[in-house]
């Protein structure tokens, strides 16, 4: 496969450093310095010069190439370069990666023109909330204004049988306005009828409204081990990410920001969490607002060495699990010595997220569920189809499922009597192969 | 150096004085008399009704003849209506509802109706009308003839259209006690102008105002024609529809709505029960059918919450002092709450024969008034709801000196100077009220008028919040009428400062509005 890698920072060079092997990989970036280490290492093509150029991707082959991947720090230099890249060759596959979640939501909507967009900070969101012990393995993604979630769920082998767990869905206790969208067994994916059960060791996806979500994460986790208190120090993009998130599965959050201008917008932007104008080092702050009692401290300040600094004096003061996002390498290592119980690098995650897409490029996914072939569905239903009217017991079985229906802005979870209107929104559940056949038939 | 002129000299204004001076005089004089112009249609009505019912149309034509005049000579003698700005804003609207009101008397003078024979009173009838305050110094409405009754229910109509288009076009943009916040923007085609805008989203409410009240209408001749109540026939639909919708409290009947049976009480309390809503939330609920807006908006949810509070109070209060029993009691507590939050002052018993504890609460709803952006008075509850939410913070802030904490409305961060807005427009709607309380108080013993303080509370209370009937001899079944002229100009007043929120008028007192 030939890739061309826009971008030869860290992502782009921890991509590069996946793929060398196996493709025919150029990397182009602004700057030759970064790229003169990567063409020593690696049996790579490099280029100097702007991604976003349509001259420069020609001449580094995107008429022949199967792959683009654009990782730049800057968003709009990767979405250029992508567009750029898709209308010289339509067979190509871009991948973008973005900081700004809004372009992410675009492009749920199919607004933009790219196959896969990965964002750093949701990524690391995401391993954060994984991390905390919320049993809530990842948020997938939100419909209809945060009305709808869809979440993914790795049951615990060692959670007893009971309401929910062992028991035919159709008798278990299943939060109201929520379904299980599927049961992931064995890398085999199921979409369940009534007589499926739960079992210990699945990863289910469950489609639902937030408070569903968060009784199914209750039902599901241990309560020993969740936790509900969570300081994040420094509100940048992926602070800010990693607050929502936790804050999305009720988690109480607590926001520290140096900067006064940031905090306000953060105060503006964070509705339910608590945000503090504060030093992290100011030791006053944080012994009047206990931060060593809280659950866990998540440390995402600028730089590394801020970071460490003050998650080794919040370990002082008492925090039980502190957690690190770093961006350089080196700091994996270097924290752990520190004492700082974990690290994450939003840049690797990027990066690996990528680079599992390079592997299995072969869908347009408006929402892919990590590491399995089915997608979400945002579809409007046209008036003509013929699926109008029929009650949903009655609708045909095709490997696919209407999660929830947006109606006169109202979200219904469907049940067998409930009947499909013409301009219902309807957020549908399918294996990719029959996004096609689901698109014609509504 | 030339002496700054404290106030604006008079429209004669010489392109000297025009210089000096900060505010458009002329300009703001040019389009009050454009207005005025207008009002003076008004007078057709009750001049139809009149001619309708055998009696004399000359005081209606009259007056709209004086007040075509006036606004036409007003307009002629003066030009640049067209250059006036945000800062003639405020002296305009001043301007226009004082003389509306002002004007608007003359019916009552030439009518020859003895109890409204002094200038004050007729006056005080006319201002509590077009400020769809509702409180009357009439002793016998039910002497009055048709036409003159019906003039009275129609100026509180006209008011509460004034209002609508004030209070959801024109003040917000004033950025007038923090109320920009409180109305969301229409929501519509994109228009390129802001004036199209304020008069697409003014035209839209009118509509919905003129169909709310044809709907009341509508509803009460049913009542009457299905036999429900056979007392309610299609004048007293209409009358009191004009009254309801405009949340004014005006009635054709001197018991008010004790006069009409149960099934009557119920549709006004209906009536008036969204005539207090904010007219943008029952646009976007009933005519583009979204209803999840209002069951979501958190001052409509105070606003039902509260009303709720303040009825099983009273029900409490009713039912425990066996004042009244079973539906009746209900009814009771239901109607007189959802009366006097709205700012209405209709009523259905004579509520001053009840206990403190009802008076209490009573009082203190007339110092909450119902939503933003409808025709009600007083503070209005998303201020209370702001002003609740300012304290919590400052609280916060004191045991957490770092936490930044913005205030939220319907989730969405409050502008904190709009915040500053709404508590300087709490703080100086009590300073009024306590203001003209005293005055009353005051003035009361010389006259030797059985004023108690707490009646002399409520009234400054009931006519500064554009209530209307307030307690003592000024009651729902008692009239204004044995207050002094003095007093009652004070009330006048008061009724024009609450109707225009405070700061338009106030603000026309600080020396900077007048410089350049």
């Amino acid at each position: 496969m030939r890739i061309i890698i826009i971008g030869a920072g860290l992502v782009g060079s921890t991509v590069t450093e996946a793929l060398h092997d196996e493709h025919d990989v150029t990397v182009v970036d602004l700057d030759g310095t970064r790229l003169a280490p990567l063409a020593g290492r690696y049996d790579v093509t490099t280029l100097e010069g702007n991604g976003a150029s349509r001259r420069l991707l020609e001449q580094a082959g995107a008429r022949r190439a199967h792959l683009v991947i654009a990782c730049t720090p800057r968003d709009e230099v990767n979405i250029v370069a992508a567009m750029l890249a898709k209308k010289l060759a339509p067979q190509v596959k871009a991948v973008v990666r973005t900081t700004n979640v809004e372009y992410l939501e675009v492009w749920h909507e199919r607004q933009l023109d790219v196959d896969f967009i990965v964002s750093s900070e949701l990524e690391t969101a995401y391993a954060v909330s994984r991390l905390i012990g919320v049993p809530a393995a990842r948020q997938t993604d939100v419909f209809a204004d945060g009305q709808v979630q869809i979440v993914e769920f790795d049951v615990d082998p060692a959670l007893p049988a009971g309401d929910l767990v062992g028991r035919p869905l159709r008798a278990a206790g299943i939060p109201p306005s929520s379904k299980v969208a599927s049961i992931i067994r064995a890398g085999e994916v199921l979409f369940p009828s009534g007589d499926e059960r739960i079992e210990g060791g699945d990863r289910i996806v469950v489609i639902g409204s937030p408070d569903a979500a968060r009784a199914w994460s209750a039902a599901l986790g241990r309560s020993s081990e969740q936790v509900e208190d969570v300081v994040v120090f420094g509100c940048g993009p992926v602070g800010a990410a990693v607050a929502q998130a936790l804050l999305r599965q009720g988690i109480r959050v607590r926001v520290v920001e140096r900067s006064a201008e940031r905090a306000r917008e953060a105060a503006s932007e964070l509705v339910d969490a608590r945000v503090f104008h504060a030093a992290q080092l100011d030791e006053d702050f944080l012994e009047r607002e206990r931060i060593g009692q809280a659950d866990a401290g998540i440390f995402a300040l600028h730089d590394d060495a801020a970071s460490l600094y003050a998650a080794a004096l919040a370990k002082l003061h008492g925090l039980r699990l502190a957690i690190a996002i770093v961006q350089e390498s080196v700091s994996e290592r270097l924290f752990e010595q520190a004492g700082i119980d974990i690290t994450v690098n939003p840049r690797l995650l990027a990066a690996e997220e990528i680079v599992r897409f390079a592997h299995d490029p072969r869908t347009r996914q408006v929402a892919m569920l990590q590491g399995n072939r089915f997608e979400v569905l945002d579809i409007t239903v046209r008036a003509e189809s013929s699926l109008t009217g029929t009650p949903f017991r009655d609708l045909p079985i095709t490997g696919s499922l209407i999660g929830a229906i947006v109606r006169n802005g109202h979200v219904l979870f469907p049940h067998g009597d409930d009947v499909l209107l013409p301009h219902d929104r309807a957020i549908i559940f399918t294996e990719s192969s029959r996004v096609s056949q689901v698109e014609r038939a509504l | 150096m030339i002496a700054q002129p404290r106030r604006p000299r008079f429209a004669a204004a010489s392109q000297l004085a025009r210089r000096r001076l900060g505010v458009d005089v002329p300009g703001a004089l040019n389009l009050v008399g454009f207005l005025v112009k207008y009002v003076s249609l008004a007078f057709l009505f009750p001049a139809a009704v009149a001619l309708g019912y055998g009696e004399d149309p000359w005081p209606f034509l009259a007056g709209g003849a004086a007040t075509g005049g006036f606004g036409f000579a007003l307009e002629r003698a003066t030009r640049g209506k067209e250059r006036v700005g945000a800062r003639e804003g405020f002296l305009v609207l001043a301007l226009t509802w004082l003389l509306i009101p002002l004007l608007g008397a003359v019916p009552y003078l030439l009518s020859g109706e003895e109890q409204l024979s002094r200038p004050m009173d007729a006056l005080f009838e006319s201002m509590s009308g077009f400020s769809t305050t509702g409180a009357s110094v009439l002793t016998d409405i039910e002497g009055l003839s048709h036409s003159l009754a019906l003039w009275r229910q129609f100026t509180i109509w006209v008011g509460g259209m004034g209002i609508i288009v004030l209070g959801l076009a024109v003040l917000p943009r004033l950025r007038v006690g923090g109320r920009q916040l409180f109305e969301a923007e229409m929501p519509g085609p994109d228009v390129e102008t802001l004036t199209v805008r304020i008069r697409e989203a003014a035209r839209r409410f009118l509509l919905l105002y003129v169909g709310i009240t044809v709907a009341g209408v509508a509803g009460l001749t049913a009542i009457g024609w299905s036999g429900l109540d056979e007392r309610m026939g299609p004048y007293e639909a209409v009358a009191h529809s004009f009254s309801a919708v405009a949340t004014g409290g005006f009635s054709t009947k001197a018991r008010s709505l004790e006069a009409f049976g149960a099934a009557t009480q119920w549709a006004v309390i209906v009536l008036i029960l969204v005539a207090g809503t904010n007219f943008a939330l029952l646009y976007r609920s009933l005519v583009q059918r979204r209803p999840a807006h209002a069951a979501r908006d958190e001052e409509f949810r105070l606003y039902v919450g509260l009303l709720g509070l303040a009825s099983l109070l009273l029900l409490f209060e009713l039912v425990a002092q066996e004042i009244a029993t079973g539906e009746a009691a209900v009814r009771h507590a239901v109607f007189q709450a959802v009366a006097t939050m709205t700012t209405t002052g209709f009523a259905i018993a004579d509520y001053t024969q009840w206990t403190a504890l009802t008076s209490i609460t009573l009082l203190g709803l007339m110092f909450i008034g119902a939503s933003a952006g409808s025709t009600s008075g007083s503070v209005k509850v998303v201020r209370h709801l702001l002003v609740g939410r300012i304290l919590g913070r400052e609280l916060d802030q004191t045991v957490h000196p770092e936490l930044i904490a913005p205030v939220r409305l319907n989730r969405q961060p409050v502008d904190e100077r709009a915040l500053r807005g709404v508590v300087v427009f709490v703080l100086l709607y009590l300073g009024v009220a306590a203001l003209g309380a005293l005055v009353l108080l005051v003035d009361s013993a010389p006259t030797g008028l059985q004023l108690r303080p707490f009646d002399a509370i409520a009234a400054s209370a009931a006519t500064l919040g554009n209530v209307g009937p307030a307690f003592g001899f000024a009651g729902p079944m008692g009239s204004f009428e044995p207050f002094s002229d003095a007093s009652t100009g004070v009330m006048v007043a008061l009724m024009w400062l609450g109707r225009l929120e405070l700061i338009p008028v106030v603000v026309l007192l600080t020396r900077n509005y007048w410089r350049a």
